[in-house]
């Protein structure tokens, strides 16, 4: 098929990309600056059929629905049942409260158990548990707790890598759960009150506000720039890709008045960029088909790996530097930086 | 702000001409004068809603202001209406005494013209005729030919006897430059060509066998969607032109694919004018010497920041449904800089979002 999936660039195209993201303050092909984010439209509660739901659409067209579905289960007896159900690679691990969720992940034109699609839902699934703020709040009594199921569909095609809009709407989603109110009390068999109007949020808002859940973020390195939110053209050029998860930490009490909020970061992940697989670029002197000679036979063997020309491109060699990576992660990190900004923004949806 | 969150819009009329509703010719603005006797077997009569809704199949009755079609569906059975692109007639099986009816064959919207109804699809791959300008990405390299991604259902093909070979005299091509196939095009590459033959599957057959064609570089390449919603490329006189770029951004190419591929790059001087003791009988040696390049040149911060925004320019036309020529580009660039110095910052180009829809809407007022 014509259109595919992987990024097939020109390697003229990629030494253009990266030369200009280089620069100080780097030039996006789309004209955003380094730190920001597509505009995006989001909204909440589409799927009546829901515990709670949330839909987020770029302007580029891509479009992810999340469904956040509730069940009641046994808390001791997860041990017979097994793990055979884990779907999308997900959820199911090892007791405390990891297989209370369980996250499916649905990507157009790609295998449930494709690899890229598993890491997705690992990546996602491990940040909303290693919070470790939701498993507490799923608890119903000694005997029983919740069960949530996160049905995440793209429902347009991967035109970037879809990470960040899938985090971002199952924070979404997950802000906007609503469990029945329990009427029964103590360790007996729970029982809720039929009227959906008095059930409660899963996060509650305004006087009782609590810490939200986590989001992932993708951070992106070219060579000294960090950038946030990248394209796929921008992956393309890479040098270093980064998943960060980002939590919130509940304040001690002293701190309770100070406006913001204190991050932390939940989870890391590298992501490995196209970049690595891009075919380099031939410099002119090696070029057979360039002067108008028009080269016939090539002068000599071609040396093995030719040096770096300014123009040509060359895929990024080596693993990431460990200070570029703590650089990725303190600049999303920094107070009244990028992720306080976007739980800002997440935090201003209207939930209906 | 790093992010914004708008919420949704309300749902808006996908075209910007008013199409005439065929289904409901009551309600709609059909000019009576040329519809005699317009009575549409598929529309609810005032008399009995109830029996006529359930005659008139699925759709009769509703969204009668919008006007989408979906593949299969009955546009209508009236047989004063000849068929046209984007639909089809159903036979009437021999049991029945149904008349033909007309149905969408593609989702978009229908258009009417006099008596000929058609469905203009929202999103249709791109349909090479002879002689358009092309910008595509060679996807495959085979033994004598180049399979290039044009848009199109099928994947242009551009043999090797139909490109400029190095060399300078038109030479014939030999064993090595087959053996070399891929110094000249190789998969992932651009370029820019015109569209020579077609053949019997509706495949084009490409040739970049002039100056004008050729490898792409220093620049950047960006794919707006196809057809539909009036966005797009549309086939106008001038595809390639250069302009100069505000700022101190020197001279910047613009390729308008007529496939709705876009180049636009730094602007290299070609040998024949930097260079007048060339003579037409070495041009094409000139010429050629940097055709396979891809090596980028020299591009100054400037430029790249002129071209970013003349990218920007681009993708904010089609993301507000107005089509992609000459004139809307250079319009919107010289309204693009404008925008800038009004904020006061003549490097922000960005023009997503609310500013592509300003850039919009500033371009539609003129």
């Amino acid at each position: 098929m014509a259109s595919t999936q992987h990024v097939l660039l020109s390697p003229a195209e990629l030494a253009y990309l990266h030369s200009s993201l280089s620069q100080t303050p780097p030039i996006r092909p789309d004209g955003r600056t380094a730190t920001q984010f597509r505009p995006l439209v989001a909204e909440t509660g589409i799927l009546p059929g829901t515990n709670g739901s949330a839909r987020i659409c770029f302007a580029d067209g891509t479009e992810a629905i999340v469904g956040v579905k509730a069940e009641v289960e046994a808390t001791g007896r997860q041990e017979e049942e097994g793990d055979e159900e884990g779907e999308g690679g997900s959820g199911n691990g090892n007791g405390n409260g990891s297989d209370w969720v369980e996250m499916s992940v649905e990507i157009p034109g790609v295998r449930d158990d494709d690899s890229g699609t598993a890491f997705l839902a690992a990546m996602l699934s491990e940040a909303v548990v290693a919070d470790g703020g939701l498993v507490g709040r799923l608890r119903i009594n000694g005997r029983f707790h919740w069960k949530l199921y996160l049905d995440i569909l793209l429902i347009s095609p991967p035109l970037s890598y879809p990470l960040p809009l899938l985090s971002l709407t199952t924070h979404l989603a997950l802000l906007a759960t609503r469990l029945p109110r329990l009427k029964s009390e103590g360790d007996e068999d729970p029982f809720f009150d039929d009227d959906w109007a008095a059930a409660t949020y899963l996060y509650p808002r305004g006087e009782k506000r609590t810490r939200r859940p986590p989001v992932t973020l993708l951070v992106m390195a070219v060579g000294k720039n960090i950038i946030f939110d990248p394209s796929k053209e921008e992956l393309a050029v890479a040098d270093v890709t980064l998943a960060v998860s980002v939590g919130e930490e509940s304040k001690p009490d002293s701190e309770k008045q100070k406006r913001g909020r204190r991050l932390k970061l939940v989870a890391v992940r590298t992501v490995d960029p196209p970049s690595r697989l891009t075919p380099p670029g031939v410099p002119n002197a090696v070029n057979a088909a360039y002067g108008a000679g028009g080269r016939q036979k090539q002068t000599g063997p071609r040396p093995v790996e030719p040096e770096a020309v300014e123009g040509v491109w060359r895929a990024p060699r080596g693993g990431a530097k460990p200070v570029v990576m703590a650089a990725l992660v303190q600049k999303t990190l920094e107070a009244g930086g990028v992720a306080d900004e976007v739980l800002d923004a997440l935090d201003g949806v209207d939930l209906g | 702000m790093p992010i914004t969150i708008l919420a949704p819009k309300p749902v808006r009329s996908t075209h910007s001409k008013p199409a005439t509703h065929i289904r409901n010719p009551s309600s709609s603005s059909i000019d009576s004068d040329d519809a005699p006797g317009g009575a549409n077997l598929a529309s609810p009569g005032p008399g009995n809603p109830d029996i006529m809704d359930f005659i008139s199949s699925t759709a009769a009755t509703r969204r009668t202001d919008v006007d989408i079609v979906t593949p299969g569906e009955t546009i209508t059975d009236d047989p004063q209406w000849m068929r046209g692109h984007g639909t089809y007639t159903s036979q009437p099986t021999s049991s029945s005494d149904t008349l033909p009816a007309i149905i969408s064959s593609v989702a978009g919207t229908l258009t009417r013209t006099n008596k000929l109804l058609s469905v203009r699809p929202l999103r249709a791959r791109y349909t090479p005729e002879v002689g358009d300008l092309v910008v595509g990405r060679i996807v495959e390299v085979q033994a004598k030919r180049w399979r290039v991604d044009v848009g199109a259902t099928q994947l242009a093909s551009l043999p090797l006897s139909a490109i400029n070979l190095p060399g300078g005299i038109l030479r014939k091509r030999t064993e090595t430059d087959e053996l070399q196939i891929r110094s000249f095009f190789a998969e992932g590459d651009l370029l820019v060509a015109e569209v020579q033959q077609l053949y019997q599957d509706g495949g084009a057959g490409l040739h970049t066998r002039s100056l004008k064609y050729g490898k792409l570089r220093n620049g950047v390449f960006v794919a707006v969607a196809g057809m539909g919603g009036g966005g797009g490329v549309v086939r106008s006189r001038r595809q390639v032109w250069t302009l100069d770029a505000a700022n101190g951004g020197g001279q910047v190419d613009v390729i308008l694919g007529v496939n709705g591929y876009v180049w636009i790059s730094k602007h290299v001087e070609t040998p024949e004018t930097a260079n007048t003791t060339t003579g037409i009988t070495n041009l094409e040696e000139s010429v050629s010497a940097t055709m396979y390049s891809s090596q980028n040149d020299q591009i100054g911060v400037e430029t790249m920041r002129e071209i970013a925004r003349l990218r920007g320019v681009v993708t904010a036309l089609v993301e507000n449904g107005l089509r992609v020529d000459e004139d809307m580009v250079m319009r919107g660039y010289h309204e693009a800089v404008e925008m800038a110095l009004l904020t006061g910052d003549a490097d922000d180009i960005y023009l997503g979002g609310e500013k592509g829809e300003q850039l919009a809407a500033a371009l539609m007022a003129v």
